[in-house]
């Protein structure tokens, strides 16, 4: 059984429903990672689970205790939750140094004095803050109060840690820092993590599973690596990294392989595995059906060479090229769409070229054409 | 060629700028008339606790007054019950203050908007308004509440007495202690970053360990202002003690003051040596209050607006209670006991033949000093308004937008107006216009109280004024500047107009302030030239309580009813947070 479990969660403001009927299971020690654009239902979700926000119908599970559930009128206080939250502007209290801060959660729970000074000083050093105990919180710098925030949530070895966008407020080199930092100290402390954020390379980079939410639901739940190539809905497909979108028509079934003629792009035929089907049902694909293929840039090679004819060729536009030192960037068009690949070598290319792609057959996806 | 060349050099920088000298000129100008305005009053008023000589005689100078004065117990237990009813008050008022606030900012009470408009009704009442209905409730012989508790079974021993200390504290509560606190420092708790209060719940508060451990802490910045600019009008009080206190003979320091100056023959040096002690006070007091004011620790109040509320559980009802009950007894109570005694033939007899009646109205309607007191109410109040929202609008403006010499003394000259008791400003300008011949031919008319009505309140109109010039587009005067328009025309043409809402909240303030406030004007005025609140103290000190309720009632319809349209164009009060 997973430890946190969420079923049927519900909540609305006012017209707005904020998350709709939502079931999610989290394993312990897991990084788990809420992913979607601001106003999804993501903070809402973490905000129920945490307390601070009542659901209007559903449950959560931690372990074999129920957190909430308005239906049996059962309500446990956040304070009671046992839970270490990273606030998104860090919530250091002003009045507070930083030993002050960390230590409070500890003096609540009756620990004082060396024991409690102890412990502070061991979670500072984790977060690599040693030695700052006195300073006025106010008086560090945006990296360092983060870092405090996060030594306060941990103090107290939580059941469970949130964050709720804690790396939005830090510059892009702090951040891939930070980035990496919260990786290793999760690996070390074994902690359950709940992220939220908007950000996919913080998603994909650090969490064991995703869920990638939209208007208050769970458009799929799943690795990094399953979300990011085999996309369950058009929406995940294009929330994460770019990707060409070619309309085409079933031309050919075979047992392994569905053969889609794309338009627009030369006389291109391109045969995707079977596997790579999404949404297959509802007698889907089909000879004749409408259809379409999606791959990202970075399954695509560039040749200037004319390849017309060949199987998963397709003919495209290039419309400008950049030498950023250790490799070139094309921008080329394919069909209405315009994109950015990326090369190691130089071509001898230039803008207003033709060329030609080739798509690689495993990181081509087959979709129902879409209205 | 090249001489046409130096001209336009010459030219441009003075299109740019203000010309140097002109604005030099200005800034000397303002200072000398503000200082002359706010200061040589005061320093009359030492000098001349020195001089044992009447106003009308050559002075004559020395420690009379002071040895005499002070070997006077009463004026040493003056002070004393100043600052003794002044820590009551702050006691009763900053815990409750802070308390309310809290529930109407961070809490899910009901009704909040409703009442935290009870608490604004209750900041823009008159004061005259809030003791009179209550005097009309708590007099020991025939007030309302006393009358009852007679009749009640087991508490008929009861008899609360408002001509006390504790009467006199408790209508300071009522009056304004509380609202003044619930007004300044209701929008900083609104600010506050939720997240703050969020973080200490998850790190196993409770809501009221939160509060006492983290929101109150967090929020001492304002909590230190609003008792700092508390503490400094311990001194000012004046009308409530005057209508509780001199009946029985209990004197604060102001009430003093103006005892020494009215009796027969005046004891004007007397008065002065008593003042001088809290000019000594409060020039030592106000650079401390400006400092630790002007300091900023931390910020709390982040720009952010988060809505998250706390949730009181079975605890929001009793809260919503608490506030309601509140707000029944600073507004409901005295508005209703005032009106009541304006109908009724005699007040709190409701067994009469005739209990309700329009005679008083009918009379009060033909009474010439009534009207009278209107005329003299809207002369001092329209000029007060008038003239302040101009003035100090071009002063608020120097300060925040110019880079002349001098603005640090012209602000310090602004902030000492709100420090020092209106008495003692009256006291200062009583001498100033008998004691100068060039003023003298206005003594005994309105223009007297004009003048001093125009100070009421400039503190708090400078700083409003002060606040929305910084959010004014610099950009916008600029391009003014740029287009070749100078310093006056872009003032008037372009800064004026859009300051226009700003500068009717600031006239409606000083409006308010002029038609209320008594202290300045009670040595200064004659029985021609009184106005309508010092009309009421005369009739409620005759004992015509009916006749009283009349003037109070049409002074509350003047400010709290002008008020209530000012709120409509977006008047605000509090302190800005960063």
């Amino acid at each position: 059984m997973s430890y946190l479990r969420i079923q049927k969660l519900f909540k609305t403001f006012g017209q707005v429903t904020a998350v709709n009927h939502i079931d999610l299971n989290v394993a312990e020690g897991e990084f788990f990672t809420l992913l979607g654009s601001s106003g999804c239902g993501k903070t809402t979700t973490l905000r129920m689970v945490g307390g601070l926000e009542k659901p209007d119908g559903g449950e959560i599970h931690l372990g074999d205790q129920c957190l909430v559930a308005p239906a049996k009128n059962l309500f446990i206080k956040p304070e009671k939750r046992n839970m270490g939250m990273v606030f998104q502007s860090y919530a250091l209290w002003p009045h507070m140094t930083v030993f002050e801060n960390v230590a409070y959660p500890l003096k609540l729970r009756g620990i004082k004095g060396a024991q409690a000074a102890r412990k502070v000083s061991e979670v500072l050093g984790q977060v690599g803050l040693a030695g700052l105990e006195e300073r006025p919180a106010p008086a560090l710098s945006g990296g360092q109060q983060q870092r405090v925030a996060l030594a306060r949530a941990l103090v107290f070895s939580p059941k469970v840690l949130f964050l709720d966008e804690p790396l939005s407020n830090l510059d892009a080199q702090l951040r891939e820092e930070m980035r990496r930092e919260l990786k290793s100290l999760q690996q070390r402390v074994r902690i359950t993590v709940i992220f939220v954020t908007h950000d996919q390379i913080e998603a994909l980079s650090l969490s064991d599973r995703i869920a990638i939410m939209k208007f208050g639901v769970l458009e799929q739940v799943g690795t990094p690596e399953d979300v990011y190539f085999r996309p369950a809905t058009p929406f995940v497909r294009d929330f994460l990294g770019k990707t060409f979108l070619l309309p085409g028509k079933v031309s050919a079934l075979s047992d392994d392989k569905i053969q889609v003629a794309v338009q627009g792009v030369g006389a291109a035929s391109l045969a995707v595995p079977r596997a790579n089907v999404i949404g297959a049902t509802n007698g889907f694909p089909a000879v004749g059906q409408g259809a379409m293929v999606a791959i990202r840039p970075e399954q695509v090679d560039l040749s200037g060479r004319s390849r017309d004819g060949e199987m998963n060729v397709v003919e495209a536009k290039l419309q400008a090229t950049q030498f950023l030192g250790d490799r070139y960037e094309y921008t080329v068009t394919l069909g209405s769409e315009t994109r950015v690949l990326v090369s190691p070598a130089s071509q001898g290319l230039k803008a207003g070229d033709r060329v030609w792609l080739e798509l690689k057959p495993e990181g081509m996806t087959l979709w129902p054409a879409e209205k | 060629m090249a001489k046409t060349e130096t001209v336009t050099l010459d030219a441009a920088p003075r299109s740019w700028l203000p010309p140097l000298d002109g604005g030099t000129a200005l800034m000397a100008l303002l200072i000398g008339f503000m200082g002359f305005y706010v200061l040589y009053p005061l320093i009359l008023i030492i000098i001349n606790s020195f001089n044992t000589a009447t106003i009308a005689e050559p002075p004559v100078y020395d420690l009379k007054a002071w040895r005499e004065a002070f070997s006077e117990p009463g004026i040493w237990r003056s002070l004393w019950t100043s600052v003794k009813i002044g820590v009551m008050l702050q006691l009763l008022a900053m815990p409750v203050g802070i308390f309310t606030s809290w529930l109407l900012a961070r809490t899910n009470i009901l009704f909040p908007n409703a009442l935290e408009f009870g608490f604004w009704i209750s900041f823009f009442m008159p004061s005259l308004a809030t003791t009179f209905g209550w005097m009309l409730m708590l007099d020991p012989s025939t007030g309302l509440i006393n009358a009852w508790l007679r009749q009640v079974p087991f508490l008929s021993g009861l008899n609360f007495d408002i001509y006390s200390f504790a009467g006199i504290v408790f209508v300071h509560l009522v009056g304004n202690g509380l609202s003044t606190k619930v007004m300044l420092m209701t929008p900083a708790f609104r600010r506050m970053d939720a997240s703050l209060e969020e973080a200490s719940r998850m790190s196993g508060a409770s809501a009221l360990t939160t509060l006492l451990r983290i929101t109150v802490p967090a929020m001492t910045p304002v909590i230190v202002v609003v008792f700092l600019l508390s503490v400094i009008r311990i001194f000012s009080s004046f009308e409530i003690e005057l209508l509780l206190g001199v009946p029985w003979g209990f004197y604060v320091y102001s009430t003093k003051i103006v005892d020494l100056a009215r009796q027969e023959p005046p004891l004007v040096s007397h008065a002065a040596a008593l003042g001088s002690i809290i000019l000594v006070f409060l020039a030592i007091f106000i650079p401390v209050q400006r400092k630790l004011i002007s300091r900023r620790h931390f910020t709390t109040v982040t720009g952010q607006f988060k809505p998250k509320i706390i949730d009181l559980g079975v605890w929001r009802y009793p809260a919503t209670a608490f506030l309601m009950a509140v707000v029944f007894v600073i507004d409901v109570v005295p508005l209703l006991s005032v009106l009541g005694g304006s109908f009724m033939t005699r007040f709190g007899f409701f067994n009469l033949p005739r209990t309700w009646t329009l005679e008083y109205w009918k009379m009060a309607l033909n009474d010439p000093r009534i009207l009278q007191g209107l005329h003299n109410t809207l002369i001092v109040a329209v000029s007060a308004g008038l003239i302040g929202a101009f003035v100090f609008s071009l002063i608020g403006y120097i300060l925040v937008r110019t880079k002349l010499p001098g603005r640090g003394i012209l602000d310090a000259i602004c902030w000492l107006p709100s420090a020092i008791p209106g008495v003692l400003s009256g006291l200062g300008l009583l001498w100033m216009f008998l004691g100068t011949p060039f003023f003298r031919p206005f003594y005994g008319t309105i223009v007297l109280l004009v003048v001093a009505q125009v100070l009421g309140g400039i503190t708090l109109a400078t700083q409003i004024l002060k606040a929305n010039f910084v959010q004014l587009g610099k950009e916008l005067e600029e391009s003014s500047r740029m287009s070749g328009a100078g310093f006056w025309r872009t003032y008037l043409r372009i800064v004026f107009p859009l300051m226009a809402q700003t500068m009717v909240m600031v006239g409606v303030i000083k409006f308010m302030f002029a038609a209320q406030h008594n202290s300045a004007i009670i040595l200064l005025a004659t029985s021609e030239t009184r106005t309508l609140s010092l009309l009421a103290l005369d009739q409620i000190a005759a004992g015509y309580r009916e006749v009283a309720s009349i003037t109070v009632i049409l002074i509350t319809v003047l400010t709290l009813g002008l008020a209530i349209v000012a709120r409509s164009f977006g008047l605000k009060v509090g302190i800005r947070g960063d």
